[in-house]
């Protein structure tokens, strides 16, 4: 769990000189239980920080995934089509989502880092 | 998210202390998973999973007119359950539609009705207004436990822990036993297409009683299952599940259910109406569906023809670990309920295959 950053809503991001690696958190796997279905965007696909990029769907319901930074999607995880409890055997390392090419690296700013993600969730625990 | 009125069952701290993942279901705390949904799902069919359905609405009715009573509003035959039997029924409203599914247990003096949770005070006040002044109706929901036992390791470890033989208990069938001064009633039946049983204890035993057949014996050690997994159990069963599959705006001829329904040799509220239904043919049908590709049919999402034209809505759907597929159950037109008609399930935006499949869709195991 090196340099990973995390947003508000249980993503995280390793980077990677310009590349991000993009993945959920281990807290969002948990909360969603067994993952049985993976929607990946396409290789090339532009977002903006914190829209949209992907949805998962666990045995419970479906979840939306929403990019960390904004950015180019350079590599998708294909592998998790077929093996989507990947994300949630190991959701920091086989379970990555996608790979982007970073846009903007000053939204950093906007991310959270492991020790105050950590007590995000513990505020968001006793909600 | 937990509000301070929910209901928790008589087992309510050994799930806590089991590290279940508790959730509210009509009023009711219940677990929703222990070890993993999935893998839940999949030990019921291997092993034996064992689940606390407590919040099942447990009515007694009593009275010498009881067995009339409910013949007039059901929909199966009630004068054909025999002594220590169960049945599948139905209440039917005055325009046949389904008010609850249910089971009917007789009992020596009386009748036990076991209703759905979400339907419990609509029922309890639907009789009450039509009871014959010689009934009582009673709510016992509180004064028992109910847990379900399911799976076909299930008689084993049972046997085991009552320390009574139970070869001889038919499907859909109970027995009352005394466990050194504690009156159980265990059935055999069940809402997951496996051979099991459902036992009703009384409230102060109930978590003593979890806990011995938690423990296990010998080499049977049962998993714990929560209401993730039961849903997937029953849709693989082709049950349907009152609230998405069937309700006041469905019958039971175009819910697949056609066969509870005795016209032929009784009077029932909502006959005529049926009997109308029958002469006209249904127009839609509840049919199983199995998805071609990975993808999850979830409750509302519209079915299409190949051709693009609207043509049902999926009730139920979800992956099934035990086909390593994706299926589902939903109301479609009746010239596209076929066995292996292809057809469209939109998932967000987006045209998934998938083809009409008929229920059960595992081979279930239930002991006649």
């Amino acid at each position: 769990m090196d340099n990973l950053l995390f947003s508000k809503t249980h993503e995280w991001v390793k980077i990677d000189n310009d590349i991000g690696w993009v993945g959920v958190s281990n807290y969002a796997q948990s909360e969603l239980g067994d993952i049985v279905y993976v929607e990946l965007p396409k290789i090339g696909d532009e977002f903006t920080q914190f829209s949209k990029f992907a949805t998962l769907e666990s045995t419970k319901a479906a979840a939306e995934v929403y990019l960390p930074l904004s950015g180019t999607i350079s590599e998708i995880n294909k592998e998790l089509v077929s093996n989507p409890q990947w994300i949630n055997e190991s959701p920091y390392e086989k379970g990555w989502l996608v790979k982007i090419k970073i846009k903007d690296f000053k939204e950093k700013d906007n991310l959270l880092n492991e020790d105050a993600y950590r007590e995000f969730i513990e505020e968001e625990k006793e909600k | 998210m937990l509000t301070d009125n929910s209901k928790k069952t008589p087992l309510y701290t050994n799930h806590i202390n089991s590290n279940a993942k508790m959730v509210e279901f009509f009023n009711w705390l219940l677990p929703l998973e222990f070890s993993g949904i999935l893998r839940e799902a999949k030990a019921c069919r291997s092993n034996c999973l064992m689940f606390d359905i407590s919040h099942m609405g447990q009515i007694r009715i009593k009275g010498d007119n009881s067995e009339a009573f409910l013949q007039e509003l059901t929909a199966n035959d009630v004068s054909s359950i025999k002594p220590n039997g169960l049945q599948y029924n139905l209440f039917i409203n005055s325009q046949g539609n389904i008010i609850d599914d249910f089971v009917l247990y007789r009992l020596r003096n009386s009748f036990l009705c076991i209703v759905n949770a979400c339907n419990k005070d609509k029922v309890l006040d639907w009789l009450n207004k039509r009871k014959f002044n010689d009934l009582d109706i009673v709510d016992e929901t509180e004064n028992n436990a109910f847990i379900s036992l399911q799976g076909p390791n299930s008689q084993c470890l049972l046997e085991n822990v009552v320390g009574v033989g139970l070869d001889d208990l038919s499907y859909m069938n109970f027995l009352d036993l005394d466990l050194g001064g504690v009156k159980l009633t265990i059935s055999r039946s069940g809402y997951t297409g496996e051979d099991g049983f459902e036992i009703i204890c009384p409230r102060y035993y109930a978590s003593n009683l979890w806990e011995k057949i938690k423990e296990g014996r010998g080499r049977v050690i049962p998993d714990l299952g929560g209401l993730g997994a039961r849903d997937i159990l029953r849709i693989e069963a082709g049950y349907p599940l009152y609230g998405n599959d069937i309700d006041e705006t469905t019958n039971p001829l175009e819910a697949s259910l056609k066969w509870v329904v005795k016209y032929n040799s009784k009077d029932f509220l909502g006959k005529e109406k049926i009997l109308e239904i029958l002469r006209k043919g249904i127009e839609r049908k509840r049919v199983g569906f199995i998805m071609e590709d990975r993808g999850v049919p979830r409750k509302d999402y519209l079915i299409y023809s190949l051709q693009g034209s609207v043509v049902g809505k999926v009730t139920s759907g979800t992956y099934s670990p035990n086909l390593d597929r994706f299926i589902g159950m939903g109301y479609i037109d009746i010239n596209f309920s076929y066995e292996n008609t292809p057809i469209i399930i939109d998932i967000r935006g987006k045209s998934f295959r998938a083809f009409v499949h008929r229920y059960p869709f595992i081979k279930t195991r239930v002991k006649s």
